[in-house]
C-alpha cells in the first residue's frame, strides 16, 4: 500500500511540474527573446506592442522540458516503475513481511518472556512469602526457645540462690551454735575455775574431815 | 597390763618376800610411783635416756633415800636403770595387786586431798569391803587435785566422792 501511495504521489508531482505555468526567466534563450521583441515592434499599436513586449518577457520554465522529453521520460519512468514493481517490490515486500514476522515473533517471544518472567516473579513472590513465613516461624521458635531458656536459667538461678541462701543460713546457724557452745564451754570453764578458787578458800580442815566422813559413811551405808 | 610389767612385778614381789618386808616395800614403791606420776618433770628426767644412768639413779636415791627401805630403793633403781621408768606406775600397781592377792585381798587406791588417820583408813577399809564384798586393802594417795572428799578405785570400779568430781559434773551440766 505504501508503495502504491508513493507511486501515486510521484505521478501527481510530475503532473504538477508539467502543468504549472512557467515564470519569467532570464534563462530563456536570447534568440527567441530577440525574435519576440522584433515581432512585437512590428505591431501597429502601442498597446499591442506593450502587450507583446510583456509577453516576450514571459520566459519559459527552466525546469520544464520539452514535450518529447516528457514523453520519453514518462515512458522510461513507466519502464523503470514496471521493473521495480516486477522485481524489486516483491523482494522488498518479502523483506518487509519477514521483518514483520520477525517483529511479531520477537513480540511473541517478548510476551512469552514477559509471561515467563511474570510466572517466575510470581514463583519468586511465593517463595519469598514462604521464606518470610519460614523466617517468621523460625523467629517465633527461636523466641520461644530463648524464652524457655531464659525461664530455665532464671529458675536455675533462683534455685541456686535459694540453695546458697539455705547453705549460708545453715552455716550461720552452725557458726552461731558453735560460738554459743564455745561460749558456754568458756563460761563453764570460768565458772568452774571460779568455783574451784571459792571451794579451795572455803575448804578448811573441818570441811575436809566432814567430806571424808560423809564419803566413808555413804560407802558403808551403800554396802550394808 | 603387759607381760613385761607382770614380770617386773613378780620379780619385785619375790625380792620383797625374800627380804621379809613385803608390806613396807609395797608402801614405799606405791608412794614413789604416785609421786613420779604426779610430777611430769620428774617423770621426764627418769625416762630420759640421754641422761646418764648414774644421774637418773641419783634422782631415785635423792627421793627415796632415808625415807624408804634399801630394798625399795634397789627395786625402784632397777626399774629406772632398765629404762622402764615410764612403766613404773603400771609395774608397781601390778606388784601391789599381786602382793594383796597373796593375802587374799584387793587393792583399793584411795585419793584424798589431806592424809587420813589410821582410824579413818580402818573404817574406810571396812566400808569398801562391805560395799564390794571383798577383802580390801587401802592404798592412800594424797592428791590435792581432788580438792576435797575421797575417790576409791578397785580395778574397774570407781567410787568418786571428791569435790573435783562434783565440779566436773557441774561443768558438764553447764
Amino acid at each position: 500500500m505504501k508503495i502504491r501511495k508513493l507511486l501515486a504521489t510521484a505521478g501527481v508531482a510530475m503532473a504538477l511540474v508539467i502543468a504549472v505555468p512557467s515564470v519569467a526567466s532570464a534563462a530563456a534563450k536570447p534568440s527567441e527573446f530577440t525574435d519576440c521583441m522584433l515581432k512585437a515592434s512590428e505591431l501597429k499599436t502601442t498597446t499591442a506592442q506593450d502587450n507583446a513586449a510583456n509577453n516576450c518577457h514571459k520566459a519559459t520554465s527552466p525546469i520544464l522540458p520539452a514535450l518529447n522529453e516528457i514523453v520519453w521520460g514518462g515512458i522510461a519512468f513507466l519502464i523503470v516503475a514496471g521493473v521495480l514493481l516486477k522485481f524489486a517490490f516483491p523482494a522488498l515486500k518479502k523483506g518487509l513481511a519477514d521483518r514483520s514476522a520477525k517483529i511479531a515473533s520477537d513480540i511473541a517471544g517478548a510476551e512469552a518472556a514477559r509471561a515467563a518472567a511474570e510466572a517466575e516473579a510470581a514463583e519468586y513472590q511465593a517463595k519469598l512469602a514462604e521464606a518470610r513465613s519460614d523466617a517468621g516461624r523460625i523467629i517465633e521458635e527461636a523466641r520461644q526457645s530463648a524464652e524457655a531458656l531464659r525461664a530455665d536459667l532464671v529458675a536455675r538461678a533462683e534455685a541456686d540462690a535459694q540453695g546458697i541462701r539455705a547453705r549460708a543460713s545453715e552455716e550461720v546457724q552452725a557458726l552461731t551454735a558453735r560460738a554459743l557452745a564455745d561460749l558456754q564451754g568458756r563460761v563453764a570453764d570460768l565458772s568452774i575455775e571460779l568455783a574451784e578458787k571459792v571451794v579451795e578458800h572455803n575448804l578448811d580442815h573441818d570441811t575436809q574431815i566432814a567430806l571424808i566422813e560423809g564419803y566413808i559413811n555413804s560407802v558403808g551405808t551403800s554396802g550394808g | 597390763m603387759s607381760e613385761r610389767s607382770k614380770a617386773y612385778a613378780e620379780a619385785m614381789l619375790a625380792v620383797a618376800k625374800a627380804e621379809g618386808y613385803l608390806a613396807d616395800v609395797e608402801d614405799d614403791l606405791f608412794r614413789f610411783a604416785r609421786t613420779v606420776e604426779a610430777n611430769d618433770e620428774l617423770l621426764l628426767a627418769l625416762t630420759n635416756r640421754n641422761l646418764p644412768t648414774e644421774r637418773r639413779l641419783a634422782v631415785v636415791e635423792d627421793l627415796m633415800g632415808g625415807k624408804a627401805l634399801a630394798t625399795s630403793v634397789a627395786l625402784a633403781s632397777m626399774v629406772v636403770a632398765a629404762g622402764r621408768a615410764g612403766e613404773l606406775g603400771e609395774i608397781v600397781d601390778e606388784f601391789v595387786a599381786a602382793a594383796a592377792a597373796e593375802r587374799d585381798q584387793e587393792v583399793a587406791e584411795v585419793r584424798s586431798a589431806i592424809p587420813l588417820t589410821d582410824e579413818q583408813i580402818t573404817r574406810l577399809t571396812a566400808a569398801l569391803s562391805a560395799a564390794t564384798g571383798k577383802a580390801v586393802e587401802v592404798k592412800l594417795v594424797v592428791d590435792p587435785h581432788v580438792l576435797g572428799g575421797l575417790v576409791a578405785r578397785l580395778g574397774d570400779l570407781v567410787i568418786d566422792g571428791t569435790v573435783r568430781h562434783r565440779l566436773d559434773q557441774l561443768k558438764e551440766q553447764i
